[in-house]
């Protein structure tokens, strides 16, 4: 008894402050989590219709991917639908290891699954004046109508970068971020349109199922 | 006023003034190094470090000075960072909520905040045995001080790694048909030692100059 | 052996291409201070990896197996700077019992390196890379410490021989050991884009 009576004669402080801490942050977070949470979706949203411009994004599922090296990870898929609810095209986040750091990309695939449609980068952390010129058109317009299927990062002088199709033409000075860049792509783009393929097929199963019955 | 008065008025101001200069954080006591390099490569996000620095400093040692009678010995060191962990954690909430291109620019340097030596030595050597009013001036010196350093070490690198300072263009760029070849070096960690190493030895020479 | 392969190249990244000091700023209050003499920065050295590891994995842990499940991502930054404290006390009580020959050589560091932001800014990143598997993050706070240890015990080398050479009055002390720092980074630079 006189033990514990020690504790909290020690203590009590200790415990008021943790209590009244406690709640000031509690009550800090429950005010501002809904503007953290819109600003979480709102880059990506503004970056995703930089890419299909006119359109609304709705989230259509959430599906799992296997990276190379056995990991895997979880990949928030969008639908781009116009004011009449016609879907313009797909766009997802991707990521991967650059030059100094992780590069995520909002990647942007057209309705029909054939092309690409661009790519648009969230955050990343290259060499600036070098490696940072991923974010520039020179890259990105090469990614612009590809077609979906593995792409090949070849050097100045070896390829056409205005010739749309899958040699992608690296950056001179930025060697390493623009094979980053191709290599995202190829990790994510086919994976990712299997799974939407295999996702619309099962709602079509779907609809067509309560059609029936 | 009374000569109680007088002095109370002249502590208040030597408390002051003694942050920006005679006992900056960073010049001269050599605390907070951590983000002093890793946010300055640009001024906005040392602007909106430095304000964070005095939020904590600020609220911390008014608590720390409301709390300083019932503080037993050995917990002081806790009850300390459990403080500023808390101040902290409520900044970077108010950051994410309403600056959120800052909070990334920033990222894991926010919560640093916490184990940043100068709050906490602040809170040991003055806020722990002052009343209210000292502490309270005592941190709003020490954090304009720091946020000042961070403000000029910020420019210094910004406006030789593009340029342009807060985005209002102060060198002609090359490409531009100016002369200046941005140093790409200084926004990366090469240029912050080496820059903070030469204010360092800069303001050392000042003060033995005047000495 | 693809999981060996992964965790060897994780230690690598953190020890030489994502070094804590050269590439992050962090830990740089004792690095500064600490690295004087080389045995001295080596202690320091041993002694922050000896802490990082321990609350690099206990800090994991709670996010991943107790904050995260109960929704209390709030409150991660008290919990994180809590366990390390806790952790530094328990391995100060550990050496001082069983180790007194080693806890006297640490001295004073022990205490110290509760606010070494390495500690702290290392759990934090492990938060920040998505680390998935326990071992993963065990071996990346392990490198964490030995790629700081690398980094002092280089800077306490170079230091050693700084005192013989001519530095300028204005420069001596905290200013030339930063210029050093930076060139040392420079060189680390090298090492960037090693691993894809």
């Amino acid at each position: 008894m006189i033990r514990i009576k020690h504790f909290f004669q020690q203590s009590w402080l200790l415990i008021v402050a943790s209590f009244a801490f406690g709640l000031l942050i509690a009550v800090a977070n429950a005010r501002w989590s809904d503007e953290i949470e819109w600003n979480k979706t709102e880059k990506l949203n503004r970056l995703s219709s930089a890419l299909l411009p006119e359109a609304r994004l709705e989230l259509y599922a959430e599906v799992e991917i296997e990276l190379d090296k056995g990991k895997k990870r979880k990949v928030k898929l969008r639908e781009a639908v116009s004011r009449i609810g016609d879907r313009l095209g797909w766009t997802f986040e991707a990521a991967g290891s650059g030059f100094q750091d992780k590069i995520e990309l909002v990647i942007a695939l057209d309705k029909d699954l054939k092309t690409i449609v661009g790519y648009k980068v969230l955050s990343c952390n290259e060499t600036p004046g070098f490696g940072d010129q991923i974010k520039d058109k020179y890259l990105r317009e090469q990614f612009k109508d590809a077609p979906i299927g593995k792409f090949k990062p070849v050097k100045r002088g070896e390829a056409d970068p205005e010739k749309t199709d899958s040699e992608i033409v690296t950056i001179t000075g930025a060697t390493v971020s623009s094979e980053a860049v191709v290599k995202i792509f190829n990790v994510y783009v086919e994976k990712v349109k299997g799974k939407i393929e295999e996702l619309v097929q099962k709602k079509k199963g779907q609809i067509s199922d309560d059609k029936e019955g | 006023m009374t000569k109680k008065g007088e002095t109370k008025v002249a502590l208040y101001k030597e408390t002051l003034l003694a942050g920006l200069w005679r006992e900056n954080p960073v010049f001269r006591l050599l605390l907070g190094m951590c983000p002093t390099l890793a946010v300055t490569a640009a001024v906005k996000p040392a602007f909106t470090m430095g304000c964070c620095v005095i939020f904590v400093l600020i609220c911390s040692n008014i608590v720390v000075s409301l709390m300083r009678n019932f503080l037993k010995p050995h917990l002081r060191i806790l009850m300390f960072t459990l403080t500023i962990a808390t101040f902290v954690t409520i900044a970077d909430l108010y950051l994410k909520a309403f600056v959120p291109d800052m909070s990334e620019t920033l990222g894991p340097y926010v919560p640093l905040i916490i184990v940043n030596c100068i709050i906490i030595c602040r809170a040991e050597a003055c806020a722990s045995k002052n009343g209210l009013a000292v502490s309270i001036i005592d941190a709003v010196g020490m954090g304009i001080g720091f946020t000042l350093t961070l403000c000029l070490l910020a420019g210094v690198r910004e406006l030789l790694a593009t340029g342009a300072v807060c985005e209002i263009a102060i060198l002609p760029l090359l490409k531009e048909d100016g002369w200046f070849v941005p140093w790409a070096a200084m926004s990366m960690p090469v240029g912050a030692f080496i820059t903070l190493g030469l204010m360092l030895g800069l303001v050392n020479l000042i003060s033995r100059s005047r000495s | 052996m693809d999981m060996v392969t992964a965790l060897v190249l994780a230690f690598i990244s953190v020890v030489l291409i994502n070094n804590l000091v050269f590439t992050k700023f962090l830990g740089i209050c004792p690095y500064l201070g600490v690295s004087g003499r080389i045995d001295m920065a080596f202690g320091m050295g041993m002694a922050v990896t000896f802490v990082v590891t321990l609350s690099g994995t206990m800090t994991y842990m709670i996010d991943n197996w107790i904050l995260k499940e109960l929704g209390l991502e709030v409150t991660r930054y008290v919990c994180f700077i809590l366990v390390i404290a806790g952790a530094v006390q328990l391995v100060e009580m550990y050496l001082r019992k069983f180790f007194p020959l080693l806890y006297d050589s640490f001295g004073i560091f022990l205490p110290l390196i509760t606010t070494n932001c390495a500690i702290l800014g290392l759990c934090l990143f492990i938060n920040l890379w998505d680390i998935d598997r326990l071992l993963e993050a065990v071996v990346l706070s392990f490198g964490a410490g030995i790629g700081f240890t690398m980094a002092i015990c280089i800077m306490a080398g170079i230091r050693e021989n700084l005192k013989l050479a001519d530095v300028p009055e204005c420069l001596k002390g905290a200013p030339i050991t930063l210029i050093t720092a930076g060139l040392l980074t420079l060189a680390f630079m090298g090492f960037a884009g090693m691993i894809r």
